[in-house]
């Protein structure tokens, strides 16, 4: 109960729905209570004037009275028949049946409609007195002529009966229609990733919710707006710090270069690595927030086995070093509509990843193939690979597994994530070995339909 | 060889100028784009390294100034902005090679060589990978262990495809274009066959396989 309580203070929908309904089920009741009791007691004078019509007939007519004699005939119904008598002709001693006519009505009866009790049964009784001077009474059984009344009284129900549920739908189609426009529009917003914040079109909504959305549509600029001062601030800060980055390298460069002792020159190495690295972290900053900037690209048609060969090309020395055999396994090369920077700089980082995490003399293997409406990139390497309960993590930025002591940036897959997630293209990581549960396979599936 | 050097930042300028003394060159250095121009009227200079974040006066309008009067300077691009506008309009606006920072020494030694012998219109007849160098004119190559080795013209033609570019990956597909011609009947293991052979006198490490890709041999060494 208090469930149903909570849904209709928080719901307008259903408050709206219940309200109408009850209204209509109240104007409904007492529409059909007005009908039924006048209906009834229209009845009941259509009888009435019936019993007066028969007085009349009688009246006019100089009908003479012969009461039956034992005999039923076929159609006399004993409750709803009519009875004409002299008033003072059944004065039946018993007094204890309504079988016998003529009734023992009382001889005083007076003139007009009366309601009699014969035998414990209810009659109303009409008594005229005729041209002759007779006092004759027209009486049919009250039961009988409620039975009548009733029947037609609920007939006159029968259109609120079939009008009610008929209107109750109506009600809910309506109320539900009139909702749509809402419920389009949650689940609009509902299915926007991350980076649309572009404004909800407010034209084909009706006026009351209007100045709502126009305030989330400003809400929306604002968060876009600040989204995009932070996404700025990154870059730029990522490049300031070039310049103090390449004197620190030109310097170390040049120290290198001077004649030192060997002791000096072997403290030496691990500066250059660590200035190298920091170069390869701004550089993959800087790739993050391009990832991520929503400025427009340009589409063309792109062949990925032409990216993979640019992407082998860039990364070869590296694999070299470890002696990894790194190749290409499909023959079929599959071309489509995308940003060459970014499937190149999509490719470049799983495969620059997949090199990193693999112990030398391992495999790294590329391969695309078309399915229907996409294009599928798998990446796989014979490395530990990534336990499942980290997978899901591995996207954020600067997030390193356990055990890896790999001097990446940590902003690969967050840069992979970010294009991904651009361009409407879906990731999935598992094992290249599902048995032993080894290596990494990273399967990127592109939207080919996309124009 | 006489270097104009124009950057802004003193730490990097303190160093390139150092290392451009190192490396036998006499360097000017100067700080903005106005002090550049004026260097540039009154001395001549064999190359100008520019900087595009410049004080005062942006580097690609002095790039632009530099151009418009008819300074044919060789001049070599250096800045933190990596943005594919920027690169465009600099090598556009006559710029002959863009350098992003933060870059080595020696690739800058090697862009500035690079720069100089193409202006200079007299490309070495030789082409080298460090590991491998072929000598185009009398069609020999040498390695570290061996010099002056004959090769057949398909070898020749094979070994100096891939010296071109070191480090581009080739197709079958792209070695077959560029060694026979149209309509010849290409053997399906006729590249095989040449790579085996080039390995057989040269080493096996200089051609390199790409599964998959084609053959390369490495960039630098």
């Amino acid at each position: 109960m208090d469930g149903v309580k909570k849904r209709l203070s928080e719901s307008v929908q259903l408050r709206l729905s219940v309200a109408l309904s009850l209204a209509i089920l109240l104007v409904a009741l007492i529409a059909s209570g007005f009908a039924f009791v006048s209906a009834f007691e229209e009845a009941h004078e259509q009888q009435d004037d019936t019993l007066r019509q028969v007085a009349i007939l009688f009246d006019r007519q100089h009908m003479t009275l012969q009461y039956p004699q034992g005999t039923t005939i076929d159609g006399d119904d004993e409750e709803s028949r009519l009875i004409i008598q002299h008033l003072g002709d059944g004065i039946d001693p018993s007094g204890l049946t309504d079988e016998v006519i003529p009734l023992p009505f009382p001889a005083n009866l007076a003139e007009g409609l009366s309601t009699v009790e014969v035998a414990g049964e209810a009659f109303r009784v009409l008594v005229r007195t005729t041209a002759n001077g007779e006092r004759i009474a027209v009486a049919q059984e009250s039961d009988a002529r409620d039975n009548d009344a009733r029947e037609s009284a609920w007939r006159s129900l029968l259109p609120f009966l079939m009008l009610f549920p008929v209107l109750l739908l109506v009600v809910g189609d309506l109320v539900r229609k009139l909702f749509r426009p809402i419920a389009s529009l949650s689940a609009e917003i509902d299915q926007r990733a991350e980076q649309e914040l572009h404004p909800i079109h407010e034209q084909h909504l009706p006026t009351e919710i209007r100045p709502f959305v126009v305030a989330i549509n400003r809400l929306l600029a604002r968060v876009a707006r600040s989204m995009d001062n932070q996404r700025r601030f990154v870059a730029d800060a990522a490049h300031e710090l070039r310049s103090p980055m390449t004197a620190l390298s030109l310097q170390a460069e040049r120290l290198a270069a001077t004649h030192m002792s060997s002791q000096t020159r072997e403290r030496l190495l691990p500066l250059s690595r660590g200035i190298e690295r920091g170069r390869q972290l701004i550089d993959q900053l800087l790739s993050l927030a391009a990832a991520q900037s929503e400025a427009a690209r340009d589409q063309s048609v792109v062949s990925v086995h032409e990216i993979y060969r640019q992407v082998l090309e860039d990364l070869l020395p590296l694999a070299e070093c470890k002696q990894l055999d790194i190749g290409v396994e499909s023959t079929q090369d599959v071309h489509l509509t995308f940003n060459r920077m970014d499937l190149f700089t999509l490719v470049k980082n799983l495969v620059d990843n997949a090199i990193r995490y693999t112990p030398a003399g391992g495999r790294v293997d590329l391969s695309v193939a078309s399915a229907p409406g996409a294009v599928k990139l798998l990446i796989q390497d014979s490395g530990p690979g990534i336990p499942l309960e980290e997978q899901a993590r591995v996207f954020d930025p600067f997030y390193r597994g356990l055990g890896t002591d790999e001097a990446g940036s940590g902003l690969g897959l967050s840069i992979v994530k970010a294009i991904t997630e651009r361009t409407g293209a879906r990731v999935q990581l598992s094992f290249t070995d599902t048995a032993q549960q080894r290596g990494l396979s990273v399967t990127v599936w592109l939207d080919s339909t996309r124009t | 060889m006489r270097i104009l050097l124009v950057e802004d930042d003193s730490m990097i300028g303190d160093a390139i100028q150092r290392a451009l003394s190192d490396a036998s060159y006499a360097a000017d250095w100067v700080k903005n784009g106005l002090s550049g121009l004026a260097a540039l009227d009154t001395h001549h200079y064999d190359l100008v390294l520019l900087d595009l974040g410049l004080p005062g006066k942006d580097g690609l309008d002095v790039l632009a100034t530099i151009r418009e009067r008819n300074n044919p300077v060789p001049l070599l691009i250096i800045t933190a902005r990596d943005s594919l506008d920027d690169r465009l309009r600099g090598l556009d606006g006559g710029a002959d090679d863009f350098l992003l920072k933060p870059f080595n020494m020696a690739e800058l030694l090697a862009r500035m060589r690079a720069v100089l012998r193409r202006k200079g219109g007299n490309a070495l007849p030789v082409l080298s990978n460090g590991v491998v160098s072929l000598d185009l004119l009398s069609k020999q190559a040498t390695t570290v262990e061996l010099s002056d080795i004959a090769l057949s013209s398909r070898e020749f033609a094979l070994l100096q495809a891939l010296l071109i570019r070191p480090g581009a990956i080739l197709s079958r597909c792209e070695l077959e274009e560029r060694l026979y011609g149209w309509g010849n009947e290409v053997e399906s293991n006729a590249i095989e066959f040449l790579i085996h052979a080039l390995r057989r006198k040269l080493g096996s490490h200089v051609i390199k396989n790409v599964r998959g890709m084609g053959w390369m041999v490495s960039r630098n060494a």
